[in-house]
């Protein structure tokens, strides 16, 4: 794939150079109208005694009287970065300012970049814990299992705002998605599909349990990893029982006829293979395509280069195939949920995100996709959809009124206009920035 | 009393579960070996516990017992009768080998196997009962003061 090398060779360049432009992505800006210096007494001192004063009376308060309502906190230990692993905080910032940059552009959600310098999964609790005062929530990014998982367990438990880990929930949520749409595309029930993961990393076992909240049942879903199928009995089970309880778990809840062996004869007679494993091309053999059930789906979702083509899977049998990447069709990205999941979940001032909540948005996706058209080529909206963006941040916003951990309660269409209200600021502030020149364009 | 799967049945050890009885032990071994690497096995761990089991199935002085579940051995309990030289009671049940599969855990499979044997001892004249497992085992060491168990001695090691 020359052509391909080529064009990161090119990327990997303009970043470089557009960074030092730059200086970085993100900056923070000033919310009200500052007339003059008189207006200081106002937003800062004494004037800001007051405000500060009814929110040490009422904590609540902090969401209305300051920026907390609309501002996330991005916490990384730089563990494992995108396809980079444990590069670090200091060089995991980068990312995290470009996540930062996206929860604004489409979400319009204010969120800080904080990569930290401790990587013991308690001392990372203690720091988001101890954050809490500043943040109306927490996306966790970029950090490696199993501690991801406790980290997301345990803030989800002690934390009063919405701990997300997109890792985990995003990718569960984007895959799901696209099987809502995909079982629908190929008359299958949810109850009944047979599902195969390949890869047992945060995102697929966050997708099984996301799944199973979701209509799925567990028996008939089947994990591979690089020692074969999981099942109870394997002789790892001991050692994952102390070291990754929640892998345990799955291997305790799925696989209900306990198929051994690998991920050939998990696939033998399998409705939807999930592979979130090493990169491909033929990270295992095309030919184990043909054992599925007809009309069978796949989502090879390893970046950059998926585990299987998707014309090698066609030319196997798949009907419906989907990857991590923007230049196939279906493209399962984290990017279509997160922004409007945070808008929906922050404009309700849910005290967390419910598995729930992560179905409502994924089955608003599929839905925005099968109103409008979807094929199997097309099962999920692409990222310039624009309009389910505020569809889905409504949809979220309702799941947590109807299971009453949503502060604030409006109707469906005031939580989409308002999501609408602020999204649409967001791009429109981008662009009369860059239309008086204070985003300068990039140099040639 | 406690409700256990009607599919669970607990008895004696017999010489032809000496197989399945043999994967437990090695099971049980393994898992010793993530708490302590002094615990760690050796290379023949599955000659080794083969012939320990069918030693111990014979042994007059052991109790093994097995859990079995539509057929398949899913535990084990195997307990040494001693003498206490020194100390009364004089006769000691000591708990070497306790194991349940994953799947069956939680679901007070252990207890049960615990009361059966202690039982058991009872009848063959035991007062006092000990039990062996790695000082790092923190589910052990709930599961044993839930029963009523407490530490009488340490053992400390070193390597040289």
């Amino acid at each position: 794939m020359p052509k391909k090398k080529d064009r990161t060779a090119l990327l990997y360049g303009l970043a470089m150079r557009y960074s030092k432009f730059y200086g970085g992505k993100i900056s923070v800006m000033p919310n009200v109208p500052i007339r003059s210096l008189d207006d200081f007494s106002i937003w800062y001192t004494p004037g800001v005694a007051a405000v500060s004063r009814a929110i040490e009376k009422d904590h609540d308060l902090s969401f209305e009287l300051t920026s907390r309502w609309n501002t996330i906190a991005i916490v990384s230990d730089g563990t494992r970065v995108l396809g980079l692993g444990n590069v670090g905080p200091e060089a995991a910032m980068p990312v995290m300012e470009g996540k930062a940059m996206i929860f604004k552009y489409l979400g319009g959600v204010n969120a800080v970049p904080i990569t930290v310098g401790v990587h013991d999964q308690q001392e990372i609790f203690n720091t988001v814990k101890a954050l809490e005062p500043a943040f109306g929530g927490f996306n966790l990014e970029d950090i490696e299992s199993p501690k991801c998982f406790f980290l997301l367990d345990s803030l989800r438990k002690e934390v009063k705002v919405p701990v997300w880990h997109d890792d985990q929930q995003g990718t569960a949520g984007a895959t799901l998605a696209g099987l809502f749409s995909a079982i629908k595309l190929t008359g299958r029930k949810a109850a009944d599909t047979k599902i195969v993961f390949l890869g047992t990393g945060a995102a697929n076992i966050a997708t099984v349990r996301i799944l199973t909240s979701a209509g799925f049942e567990a028996g008939n879903i089947i994990m591979v990893d690089s020692s074969g199928i999981l099942e109870p009995e394997r002789e790892d089970m001991d050692e994952l029982s102390l070291h990754n309880p929640w892998k345990y778990d799955i291997a305790i809840k799925t696989n209900a006829e306990r198929v051994k062996g690998g991920l050939e004869e998990a696939l033998n007679g399998a409705d939807v293979l999930v592979a979130a494993s090493k990169p491909g091309p033929s990270t295992f053999p095309k030919e184990y395509i043909k054992g599925m059930n007809r009309n069978s789906i796949v989502f090879a979702l390893a970046n950059p280069v998926p585990e299987i083509w998707p014309w090698e899977a066609k030319e196997m049998g798949a009907r419906i195939v989907a990857t991590g990447r923007s230049d196939f069709p279906n493209q399962v990205n984290n990017s279509i949920i997160f922004p409007s999941l945070f808008r929906g979940a922050l404009d309700c001032r849910a005290s967390t995100i419910t598995d729930e909540m992560i179905v409502a948005a994924s089955s608003e996706l599929a839905k925005y996709a099968h109103d409008n058209g979807a094929n199997d080529d097309h099962i999920i909206p692409t990222m310039q959809d624009w309009d389910v963006y505020p569809k889905v941040a409504a949809a979220v916003a309702m799941k947590a009124v109807e299971q009453r951990i949503a502060r604030h309660s409006m109707s469906s269409k005031k939580f989409h206009d308002r999501a609408k209200a602020i999204m649409d600021a967001s791009k429109s502030m981008v662009s009369t920035l860059i239309k008086n020149k204070l985003i300068k364009m990039p140099p040639s | 009393m406690v409700k256990i799967d009607s599919k669970i049945r607990f008895r004696d050890a017999l010489e032809n579960d000496t197989d399945s009885l043999t994967d437990l032990v090695v099971r049980l071994k393994r898992l010793n070996e993530e708490f302590d690497s002094m615990l760690k096995v050796r290379d023949d761990i599955r000659e080794q516990a083969r012939t320990y089991v069918s030693k111990a199935i014979k042994d007059k002085n052991c109790i093994v017992l097995v859990v079995e579940s539509e057929g398949k051995v899913i535990g084990l309990l195997k307990a040494d009768l001693r003498e206490r030289f020194f100390n009364e009671p004089a006769t000691e049940g000591r708990i070497i080998e306790f194991y349940i599969m994953p799947e069956f855990r939680k679901h007070e499979v252990g207890t049960e196997l615990m009361r059966l044997a202690l039982d058991k001892m009872k009848h063959k004249g035991v007062k006092i009962v000990s039990a062996e497992f790695p000082s790092q085992n923190k589910i052990s060491v709930e599961f044993y003061a839930k029963q009523g168990f407490r530490p009488i001695t340490n053992i400390h090691a070193k390597m040289l």
